[in-house]
């Protein structure tokens, strides 16, 4: 087999692994999760891991599964089609810094370690103005995603990355519920013991940030993709004035620009994750990143807005499953970056010469 | 009591303050949901009190008759305290039908009931089968006597659960052509075989219901107007409400929002954020002078024509743009269920989803366009 055809082979079957552990038809289980704590079902963050989840893109040798951003992005990209709230981007954004003990419990699925990087609202790039000395970490950090559940945080700070336990003392969580029914921790640490990640450089750190960023969008793609299936199947069902309502051209030209819409973000997210792939300067890698995130945030509103005016007013019933759609889209467009933030930071990396 | 009518604006617009100042109750500025008749009776009842309830209604008829200019002034005014919407549907919607096209009985029967709270109206139109094409109701109402027996079912009927009395639009022939067999029939709430059952929204509230009619019998001086002359009656409330949608006063508190979340989020300066905000200024600054003419029109007592689908359609989607923009600026706040920072006034994803259903409610723009493109463009159909 080429090795195209080979990695056509691997996403597929990824896809279909993705569809078994969590098929996205019945949102049942995610509304069952909706705000109440940890927000996760820990049987199926479990089966994740034994699928190999979190360290699809380590090497084989570190106990991964060897794979590509693009693998990955297909993954997340069907968890996005079922709403699923185990904290898989975050889970593997840890992975891909930890060594060692740490690492081993993490992909096994004994330990969640998340991520606690962000020190204000609206940052791309990590915070690091806490410390880390002696042993023991002082900072606080924001927006950290379903934090209560994890066992133990990945905190950056301006001397190194640390691991810290949730239950260590002098760590304290203040948590805020979000409208997709999971919830933000803001994370405080005071002279809390930790164990310094030596491995982990800041690049490593910052392309960890990036990959998870794209990983967002593609979840973004997979949920807006799904709440336009969902669209359509409405749109050819419902009847008023005795015909559906997807015969009017006004609704069909608006159905026909989601398309559009959501074409482009697919473009743009496996083209960052190809650019991701291979090898390459820094600079196109994070602007590649910055574009399908940008992108994403802007489709994934328009599309689950749209989704919930084209239902009319069953789309703004709690118990229409449409609604979970653009909820989702409300908390993760500005994670990790709004398309804004996105939008001036690609501007700086590739700024336009007089040959573009 | 004063005319205030002859009061000078800025005369006019003092008063309104200082008595917001005097007698509006603290805790109910600026709410983060519509509140419900439990919390605004008291308000309402105060707005009664004063005679203020109704400042469109002629004065013969127990409203304050005020000139559009000042009824925009009072807004304003409102709007400035952070004045919460009462149960307003008896004096919007059935007030001014009534005042139309009810009988002496009807009116002095119902009218005052409207102005002392003690009947809280709510709106008995939308179907399952019937949204955008609201002339499909399937409630049936069947002549017995002296007497009508309703059946079927309403949907998204705003505050159902907090009112004693509903207005009905429901088929009393069958063979007509539909728009044709359709009467306007007002019911009180607790007539043997009405049910409602609260219906939870995307904002994790209970404003709208399904009301369930089950062999609900009314007398015949419960119909208003002639026996299937419902639609056309229904038509013309349909433009008071549309009017009543397109009063700035949503994108009006949205904008002050937008700005506070500006200024926290510290993008307040950035002169790309400057041109947009002020874009969306000036819409509602001209949004507000189109409105006026339209409340001139009701103050005279007149019917607004079809046209005023362009104030709906302007206002509902002005608001979804000043939220759609709050959103953006909030950063990872835009996904928080409940307001930053304990600041009711910081509530941008609260916002943005109450601004949701405004595109769809009241006939969903894309049928105010298709009114606008037909009735008033003359476009053919």
């Amino acid at each position: 087999m080429s090795v195209a055809a080979d990695r056509s082979e691997n996403l597929r079957m990824i896809r279909d692994s993705a569809g078994a552990v969590v098929p996205p038809g019945d949102l049942r289980r995610v509304r069952a999760l909706r705000s109440g704590a940890p927000g996760i079902d820990r049987d199926v963050w479990r089966e994740m891991c034994a699928m190999g989840w979190p360290g699809l893109r380590l090497p084989e040798a570190e106990g991964g599964s060897g794979l590509g951003m693009a693998e990955f992005c297909a993954l997340v990209e069907e968890l996005g089609r079922g709403l699923v709230p185990e904290p898989l981007i975050q889970g593997a954004f840890a992975a891909r810094l930890l060594r060692g003990e740490a690492l081993e419990a993490l992909l096994a699925g004994e330990r969640i370690v998340l991520p606690a990087w962000q020190e204000r609202a609206g940052a791309i790039a990590a915070g690091r103005d806490a410390a880390l000395r002696d042993g023991r970490v002082t900072g606080r950090k924001l927006f950290v995603p379903m934090a209560s559940c994890a066992d133990a945080f990945l905190v950056t700070t301006h001397d190194g990355l640390a691991l810290v336990r949730a239950d260590a003392p002098g760590v304290s969580l203040e948590i805020a519920g979000t409208q997709d029914g999971g919830h933000f921790g803001t994370l405080s640490l005071d002279d809390a013991p930790a164990e310094a990640v030596a491995a982990a450089t800041e690049d490593a750190v910052d392309e960890a940030l990036d990959e998870a960023a794209l990983a967002l969008a593609a979840y973004l793609l997979g949920a807006m993709e799904r709440s336009f299936a969902l669209t359509l199947d409405y749109l050819c069902t419902r009847r008023q004035f005795g015909r559906p309502i997807g015969s009017f051209q006004a609704l069909q030209h608006r159905a026909a620009d989601l398309g559009i819409q959501i074409a482009l973000t697919r473009a743009s997210v496996e083209s960052a994750a190809a650019t991701l792939d291979s090898a390459g300067p820094a600079a196109p890698r994070a602007a590649a990143v910055s574009r399908a995130k940008a992108r994403a945030a802007t489709a994934s509103m328009l599309v689950t807005r749209q989704a919930i005016q084209l239902h009319g007013a069953i789309g703004y019933t709690d118990e229409a499953d449409i609604g979970l759609y653009l909820r989702k889209a409300m908390v993760l467009a500005n994670l990790h970056g709004s398309a804004a933030e996105h939008r001036a930071r690609y501007a700086r990396l590739l700024p336009e010469t007089d040959h573009d | 009591m004063t005319d205030l009518n002859a009061l000078d604006d800025e005369d006019f617009r003092l008063a309104v303050r200082r008595w917001l100042r005097e007698a509006y109750p603290p805790e109910l500025r600026n709410p983060p949901k519509r509140l419900h008749w439990r919390d605004n009776k008291v308000w309402y009842l105060k707005l009664a009190e004063k005679g203020w309830l109704a400042p469109g209604w002629p004065r013969e008829h127990g409203g304050m008759g005020l000139s559009a200019a000042k009824q925009l002034i009072m807004l304003d005014e409102y709007e400035r305290h952070g004045v919460a919407r009462t149960n307003d549907h008896g004096i919007v919607m059935l007030g001014p039908l009534l005042i139309r096209y009810g009988t002496e009985a009807q009116k002095s029967r119902f009218l005052p009931k409207i102005l002392s709270g003690e009947h809280i109206w709510c709106q008995g139109y939308s179907e399952p089968n019937a949204g955008s094409d609201l002339a499909s109701v399937a409630t049936t109402a069947v002549r017995e006597g002296e007497d009508w027996v309703l059946n079927g079912q309403k949907t998204w009927t705003t505050l159902a659960n907090d009112a004693n009395w509903i207005f009905v639009l429901a088929r009393t022939d069958r063979a007509a052509k539909k728009q044709e067999g359709i009467s306007f029939f007002l019911v009180p709430m607790d007539a043997p075989g009405v049910t409602v059952r609260p219906i939870v929204n995307l904002d994790l509230h209970d404003e709208f219901c399904e009301v369930f009619f089950d062999t609900v019998r009314v007398p015949h001086d419960n119909l208003v107007g002639a026996v299937n002359q419902g639609w056309t009656m229904a038509k013309a409330l349909l433009g008071f409400e549309r009017v009543m949608i397109g009063s700035p006063k949503q994108s009006a508190y949205a904008l002050g929002r937008l700005r506070l979340l500006a200024q926290r989020m510290g993008g307040w300066d950035d002169p790309v954020f400057q041109d947009r905000y002020t874009g969306l200024r000036l819409d509602l600054a001209d949004h507000t002078s189109l409105y006026e003419t339209y409340l001139e029109i009701l103050r005279r007592g007149e019917m607004p024509g079809a046209d005023a689908s362009m104030l709906k359609l302007h206002q509902s989607e002005l608001y979804q743009r000043i939220t759609d923009t709050m959103l953006e600026i909030a950063a990872e706040n835009a996904g928080l269920l409940e307001p930053m920072e304990g600041n009711r006034d910081l509530n941008p994803a609260g916002l943005f989803l109450q601004a949701r259903p405004v595109t769809i409610y009241g006939g969903s723009n894309e049928i105010q366009r298709n009114i606008l493109a037909r009735t008033v463009l003359g476009l053919p159909g």
